[in-house]
């Protein structure tokens, strides 16, 4: 994308100050959207985002700067700039460049480039027709389908020399279904590091399908009764309880700083023995998959929490320094505007040995989540909150009545401690995760899972 | 890049070429500088300039879009051919033009020339003095999980081939800082924000106790029961209750059946305390603008006035379909997002009470401080709310203990109604939405036992 000569320009004269490493980001991303509302293409935007990313490290003090200048006067101009915050002398060098050739492991058939708008209308009003012929009662189907292709070129101080490309494509589908006085909705919207043959492939009837019955669904439930409950949190998405309540309280951005209830506890028990927790950024073709990070480090599976114990942390370079620790090909960003840090890519609980109806028969009183909306923690304290967006009361171990406004409430690292009964049907669930260096497409995942107590907030009272 | 005639006219004049017959550029370039600072030492420190050029034209009376950051001579054949290509699949002719301009703009200024020349040093100094004065402030302040400086300067620009060319800057400093208070097994954190054009006008003292005392207030933890309370919902907790719910005044989202006020302007929506206003050039908020994403002079505009729905927010395509004036709510988020329709800086009109003389009304009630979880947990198509707070316990008109995890559930549309009375401390958010505190009847709360 850019000459090398002019990339070893850059980071050389990021370190002219004394900087210990440098490093250069650069991206060039085509991205599509369409949306479509009321059964008509309404909304249709491309465009084509460009930009450098340059990062200076002195010891502990982490210097970024980004420009869409591309010329070489510029970008030194900006590195030369960058330095001068860098106050204390070392004396950085810079490593010849290794070019390092990645092996994909992420099969891409059909590039977004290579489609035509109207095979990506085609699928929208296709799913627009499933979801309308649902139920009467569907007043509105809101479709926006996003492709993007995103090359990056990675290069820093210490040698590493690298370019990837990765290609995401998503449908994400909302549904408002009415009875005349009120109006309820349901979403689904699948995902994958893919081309156009995800989205061609797709279950349509499923999807669409589904997010028609959670907005029908919703109009005939009653409101949710607030207190302590057992609460059956179904597979997929369902993993995100899991991604708020102890995956952000393991990425390094809090645990470097032991902001994080988890930090200086590696080796203890921190969850049940049928808890084991990973983040797989190498999954093939899912959503939050990468072949490389965005410092240029090859993707693992990192097991976080294994049988219970504490094995391991979401780690960057930067707060690898601070922890003394190695980097875990974690480090992510949203684009070249953010300085990247540690991050999840598809994190999931590993499954267990309860079946799905043994984990309903064996519970008298409790709330069944079967869809989660989206949540939040404050990962100092650890304190969680999330959204169900399709939920069902649970009577003498059978699925009763829906219920609608459940507001989950508790602290991860509690929560953890509760899970007494993990299911056999791990599934994965596609998100967009906002933190510190951005919005990313993220997995959670899970197969279902029992909590033996969390307060659940709804309007009806105790 | 701002206000490149070569370019500008070269890509208006190819477009006209490839068969737009009208066509607008959109110029957006910034630059920023954003730094945090842990234990003393400066932990990041970012500065950045960008921009980009956003294209937007009629191809046989359908508007196309397309952006790019890249500017070099391959970008006007890319524009082009982008935008005739999402033109050609939209379904219809909605009746969406290219704006000639109003006929009379404000002349408000966003931009202070002072903060523009305040040396990063500087900054720094000041974010670090707040850190050292917030940690020294009590022993159970144990650290900070937040304690960022960041400014930005931004200039944009709209052109179009109907002879309309119009610009604007504008500036802002945010200082944000959030601490954390342990005192045995509890932790808590409190944070404050900042938001000037005024360097001179931050207080490290005044600031310091501000993030201070939120965090200690909330250490001492208690539950009480979960039932239906009276509550005063603080003006910061209440200025992101009405962020999130301000998709339901937005006319686009009438028109769509995606909101529950379509059919009701002119009808009482609210409690007659409720007075709510649109103020593009409110001095309090970083947001202001002249005009709005498609060049329409903005204006001060009363939303809801004592309870009864005035106006929606409307754009040029919104207000043509209602056959209303537009009112200059047209929102362009970037170069990078297509039209659509949100307000500037939108505050509840503040009433003559204290937050104090609000509370002291209560027998047993709730002050809510802060929500969380609204991006989820709040619907704003069915009015629906059921999200995670942080707040205290008011028994006796005083405020005696601050309470264990909560939620509070309700529904938005009945909330309007409920607003008995609304105190005087309006406060902006950095989003541009702005609330006193208020007094609600009555929400349902859950409380972790």
């Amino acid at each position: 994308m850019i000459k090398q000569s002019i990339i070893e320009n850059v980071l050389e004269a990021a370190l002219s100050t004394g900087g210990d490493f440098s490093e250069v980001f650069i991206e060039d991303r085509y991205a599509n959207s369409i949306g479509l509302q009321d059964g008509k293409i309404e909304q249709s935007i491309s465009g084509r985002d460009f930009g450098i990313g340059i990062r200076i490290f002195s010891g502990l003090q982490n210097v970024y700067t980004y420009t869409t200048d591309f010329s070489e006067e510029g970008l030194v101009k900006a590195a030369k700039r960058a330095a001068l915050a860098i106050k204390s002398g070392g004396n950085g060098s810079i490593h010849p460049l290794q070019k390092e050739i990645i092996q994909p492991i992420h099969h891409i058939e059909k590039w977004p480039r290579t489609v035509a708008h109207t095979q990506r209308v085609a699928v929208m009003k296709q799913a627009n027709t499933i979801a309308r012929n649902y139920d009467e009662r569907i007043h509105q189907v809101g479709i926006r389908y996003i492709d993007e292709e995103q090359n990056v070129l990675i290069a820093n101080s210490e040698g590493k020399f690298v370019e990837d490309t990765r290609v995401r494509s998503r449908l994400a589908m909302q549904t408002t279904a009415s009875d005349g006085a009120e109006l309820q909705t349901g979403f689904y919207g699948p995902g994958a590091y893919a081309g156009f043959e995800f989205i061609e492939n797709l279950n349509l009837h499923h999807y669409a399908g589904e997010a028609a019955r959670i907005a029908v669904t919703m109009l005939e439930a009653d409101e949710c009764p607030s207190g302590k409950f057992p609460v059956i949190i179904d597979n997929e998405f369902g993993g995100v309880i899991f991604h708020e309540a102890c995956g952000h309280g393991l990425e390094a951005t809090s645990v470097a700083k032991n902001n994080s209830v988890f930090a200086n506890r590696i080796g203890e028990r921190v969850a049940p023995e049928i808890v084991t927790y990973i983040d797989d950024g190498t999954i093939p073709n899912e959503w939050g998959s990468l072949n490389i990070d965005d410092e240029g480090e090859k993707t693992r599976k990192n097991v976080l929490i294994e049988n219970g114990i504490l094995k391991g942390y979401l780690i960057d370079k930067f707060n690898a320094r601070r922890m003394n620790a190695e980097a875990t090909g974690s480090s992510r960003r949203q684009s070249y505007r953010y300085n990247p840090t540690s991050r999840m890519t598809n994190t999931y609980i590993a499954p267990g040995q309860s079946t799905p109806d043994e984990i309903i028969a064996a519970t008298e009183n409790g709330i069944y989540a079967k869809y989660m909306g989206g949540g939040s923690v404050n990962p100092a304290t650890g304190d969680y909150n999330f959204a169900v967006s399709e939920a069902y009361l649970v009577k003498d171990g059978k699925i009763d009545r829906p219920v609608r406004g459940a507001t989950l409430i508790g602290n991860g690292a509690k929560t953890l401690q509760k899970v007494d009964m993990v299911g056999n049907n791990l599934g994965h669930g596609a998100g967009m995760c906002g933190s510190l260096s951005g919005s990313l497409p993220v997995n959670v995942g899970q197969p279902m899972i029992r909590v033996s107590e969390i307060t659940v907030g709804g309007t009806k009272g105790e | 890049m701002l206000k490149n005639n070569e370019f500008q006219s070269k890509l208006l004049a190819e477009a006209k070429n490839a068969g737009f017959s009208e066509a607008e550029i959109y110029y957006e370039k910034s630059s920023s500088f954003h730094c945090t600072i842990f234990e003393g030492a400066i932990d990041s420190y970012e500065t950045a300039e960008e921009g980009g050029i956003g294209f937007r034209g009629l191809y046989n009376g359908k508007m196309g879009y397309a952006y790019t950051e890249k500017v070099d001579d391959d970008s006007i054949a890319f524009l082009i051919h982008q935008a005739k290509e999402n033109a050609s699949i939209l379904d219809e002719d909605d009746g969406t033009t290219i704006f000639e301009g109003s006929e009379q703009y404000n002349t408000h200024s966003f931009y202070n020339e002072a903060l523009a020349n305040v040396p990063n040093e500087e900054k720094i100094a000041l974010i670090q003095s707040i850190e050292k004065k917030v940690l020294a402030y009590d022993p159970r302040i144990v650290t900070l999980n937040y304690c960022v400086i960041q400014d930005f300067s931004t200039e944009r620009a709209i052109a179009n081939d109907k002879g309309l060319s119009i610009d604007e800057k504008r500036n802002g400093l945010v200082v944000f800082v959030s601490a954390v208070a342990k005192d045995g097994e509890e932790m808590k954190t409190g944070s404050a924000v900042k938001m000037t054009r005024d360097f001179n006008s931050i207080d490290a003292d005044v600031f310091t106790k501000e993030v201070a005392e939120e965090a200690l207030s909330h250490l001492g933890e208690q539950s009480i029961p979960t039932k239906k309370y009276p509550v005063v919902m603080r003006h910061d907790a209440s200025a992101s209750l009405l962020s999130t719910f301000s998709p339901i005044y937005s006319a686009e989202n009438t028109q769509k059946d995606q909101s529950l006020l379509k059919g009701k302007v002119g009808q009482t929506i609210a409690s007659s305390a409720y007075t709510l206003v649109d103020d593009p050039s409110h001095p309090d908020s970083l947001r202001g603008t002249n005009f709005d994403g498609e060049g329409v002079a903005t204006k001060k505009q009363t939303i809801v006035s004592e309870g009864k729905l005035e106006t929606l927010f409307h754009n040029r395509k919104t207000a043509q379909k209602d056959g209303v004036e537009t009112t200059g709510h047209a929102r362009k988020s970037s170069y990078k997002g297509t039209l659509s329709v949100a307000p500037i800086n939108l505050y509840i009109a503040p009433g003559l009470k204290s937050k104090e003389d609000l509370i002291a009304s209560i027998q047993d009630g709730v002050l809510i401080t802060g929500l969380a979880g609204l991006h989820s947990g709040a619907n704003t198509i069915s009015g629906d709310f059921s999200v995670a707070a942080t707040g205290f316990h008011i028994q006796d008109g005083q405020i005696t203990a601050p309470v264990k995890q909560m939620t509070i559930a309700g529904n938005y549309f009945d909330y309007l109604k409920q607003i008995e009375e609304v105190g005087a401390d309006l406060e902006f958010s950095p989003g541009g939405y702005g609330s006193p505190s208020l007094l609600v009847k009555e929400l349902s709360v859950t409380v972790d036992h």
